[in-house]
């Protein structure tokens, strides 16, 4: 049982990593990523082949895989991000699909069967196998991140973000580069993603590509509403919930797409701060809404 | 050769060109990405099938059904998921659009479960040979009916007093408010015009692969929003032409490339047509 509950808390963990970076893509760029998975997938894939082919020791995998992932944001970025608001989110759609087909169709990758024996991390003496050692690596992983992030947001970056974020024109007057920001920020949130992506692979052994695919992207995106956009604290809340709550009612595993497509519309008409959010995103959305019942 | 790859796109295309109409229209009057449209493209498709596997009805009276049900599918979400949304930060109705579209996707595959459906109707199509072309008789009908629904729409936005309303509501919604037009009204009938016309184009690919499933309109729907790019996003005429483009230049890729990066043409397409152009070929109103 106990072996139980500390898988659940290593996945909530994994899961805490990623929404907290599409929380910044959401809560800090204005902008959605379907392609999250994706970013996962490429970090969990990369960090697994140096492992097998090059024996690389997992520290220096871990952080190859954000780099890589990191890289591939990068590119989609620089092409998406200079752009309108919503052509981020359709791109990376695409993106996700693209590397959904490459990974089950090249041979270095596995295809469907994806790979298997990923050697676990090896670190003089510690058995990483024990799951309760892997949940203190996993949680240093998750400290860095909120550590990373908790520092960006609260920096002279930070509030240049948040001029952009509240209103875009004027930051840029001030001589903000939004561009720039918006790009140096997606590509951290995938570099992000391919962190969790490595240490997912290197604890499940063995990976597929059904694990990267858009019903992962969504259920990200799903916790970060349901915590709150914009909020630290709530997507930490939102993975955790989003987490246990599908264990609980495994009958249902089914109705899980289902639930959170609905839960989306549902969030964002009644409660768009979500559980804990208090960003401009959801205040504007009851700004307006006031003015419109005020017969505006 | 050449000349095959090119009807076959032109086929290909003119349905994608019917989605994009879709999106450019919503577009155009709410600067919102329905991201639903491939789902109601599946609706469309199901709608016609399930009606004709049941009851014996006439092939048009099931197309116009299926017509019909994304119509009413696409008012319904343009009620429930994007009315009540209005006025808020653009990144909201986005993440409802898609929250619909996931609802959507699972909806279909708990209903119908995830294995392909055959067209229930057999058609005899001739295969017609022009000039050292083959040509199915099927491809001339997609094609002729899909450039008659673009003309249906071309000629109801140009001169008719409601495709007036619609653009004068992308335009400028106070103004047209000012003079008149129900914009809540003219926004649903948008939604309408393009939801059934996705859900032609549906029915025409379920014809053409003879399979209807699920999460057929995934793809189709991620073409069509590329083509629209690639004409102008929010210009009519650019999602005609970008969706015959698309088509062709993806059947080209296939036929020439490599066919397994066939799905693969249209996303490059959109990534160049960002960095190189991005208000698209006929200038949208994107920018």
């Amino acid at each position: 049982m106990t072996e139980y509950f500390l898988h659940i808390a290593i996945i909530s963990a994994l899961h805490i990593i990623l929404a907290l970076s599409l929380n910044l893509i959401i809560g800090y760029c204005g902008q959605v990523s379907l392609g999250h998975a994706a970013f996962y997938g490429l970090g969990a894939y990369t960090s697994a082949l140096a492992a097998i082919h090059w024996q690389a020791s997992f520290f220096l995998t871990l952080p190859l895989a954000g780099v890589v992932a990191a890289l591939f944001g990068l590119g989609l970025g620089i092409p998406t991000l200079r752009l309108r608001d919503d052509y981020l989110a359709i791109v990376t759609l695409g993106f996700g699909i693209i590397v959904d087909l490459i990974l089950l169709n090249l041979e270095v990758t596995g295809g469907p069967d994806g790979l298997v024996r990923i050697p676990p991390p090896q670190l003089a003496g510690v058995d990483f196998r024990n799951k309760f050692m892997y949940l203190l690596l996993v949680a240093l992983v998750v400290a860095f991140t909120l550590g990373l992030i908790y520092r960006l947001v609260h920096s002279r970056h930070g509030r240049a973000l948040k001029a952009i974020r509240d209103h875009e024109m004027t930051a840029r007057v001030m001589g903000i580069n939004a561009a720039a920001y918006k790009i140096s920020i997606f590509t951290l949130a995938a570099g992000l993603a391919g962190l969790a992506g490595a240490l997912y692979a290197h604890y499940i052994t063995f990976i597929n590509p059904e694990s990267f695919g858009l019903h992962t992207s969504i259920l990200v995106l799903t916790m970060v509403v349901l915590g709150g956009m914009g909020s630290i604290l709530g997507s930490v809340v939102g993975a955790g919930v989003l987490t246990i709550l599908p264990e609980l009612f495994r009958r249902f595993a089914d109705y899980q797409d289902l639930a959170y497509g609905a839960m989306l519309i549902a969030l964002l008409i009644w409660r768009p701060q979500g559980l804990l959010g208090t960003g401009k995103i959801s205040q504007k959305f009851s700004l307006a809404k006031n003015r419109a019942k005020k017969g505006n | 050769m050449l000349l095959q790859q090119i009807l076959n796109g032109l086929t290909a295309g003119s349905v994608y060109a019917l989605i994009a109409l879709g999106y450019t229209m919503i577009y155009g009057i709410l600067g919102l990405i329905n991201f639903a449209q491939g789902e109601i493209y599946m609706a469309g498709a199901f709608a016609t099938v399930l009606l004709l596997s049941a009851y014996k009805v006439n092939f048009f009276v099931a197309f116009l059904f299926g017509m019909g049900v994304a119509a009413v599918l696409g008012l319904i979400l343009e009620r429930l998921a994007f009315r009540p949304l209005r006025g808020s930060h653009p990144l909201v109705p986005l993440i409802s659009a898609i929250g619909a579209s996931i609802f959507l996707q699972s909806l279909a595959l708990l209903l119908f479960g995830p294995a392909d459906r055959a067209f229930p109707l057999q058609f005899e199509f001739a295969a017609l040979d022009i000039a050292g072309v083959t040509v199915s008789t099927l491809q001339v009908a997609i094609f002729v009916t899909a450039l008659f629904f673009m003309a249906l729409l071309v000629v109801f936005v140009k001169y008719t007093k409601f495709g007036k309303a619609i653009m004068a509501t992308a335009l400028d919604q106070d103004t047209a408010r000012l003079m008149g037009i129900n914009v809540d009204r003219m926004i649903a009938l948008t939604f309408l015009i393009g939801s059934a016309l996705s859900g032609a184009a549906g029915i025409m690919m379920a014809i053409y692969y003879n399979t209807t499933y699920p999460r057929m309109g995934l793809l189709p729907g991620l073409k069509a929003f590329s083509a629209a790019v690639l004409g102008g996003v929010g210009n009519i005429p650019g999602a005609i032409v970008g969706g015959l483009l698309l088509g062709v230049a993806e059947n080209l890729g296939a036929g020439y490339l490599s066919s397994g990066y066939k799905d693969a043409v249209a996303f490059a397409i959109l990534i160049i047509v960002l960095l190189v152009r991005p208000k698209g070929l006929l200038g949208g109103r994107g920018h």
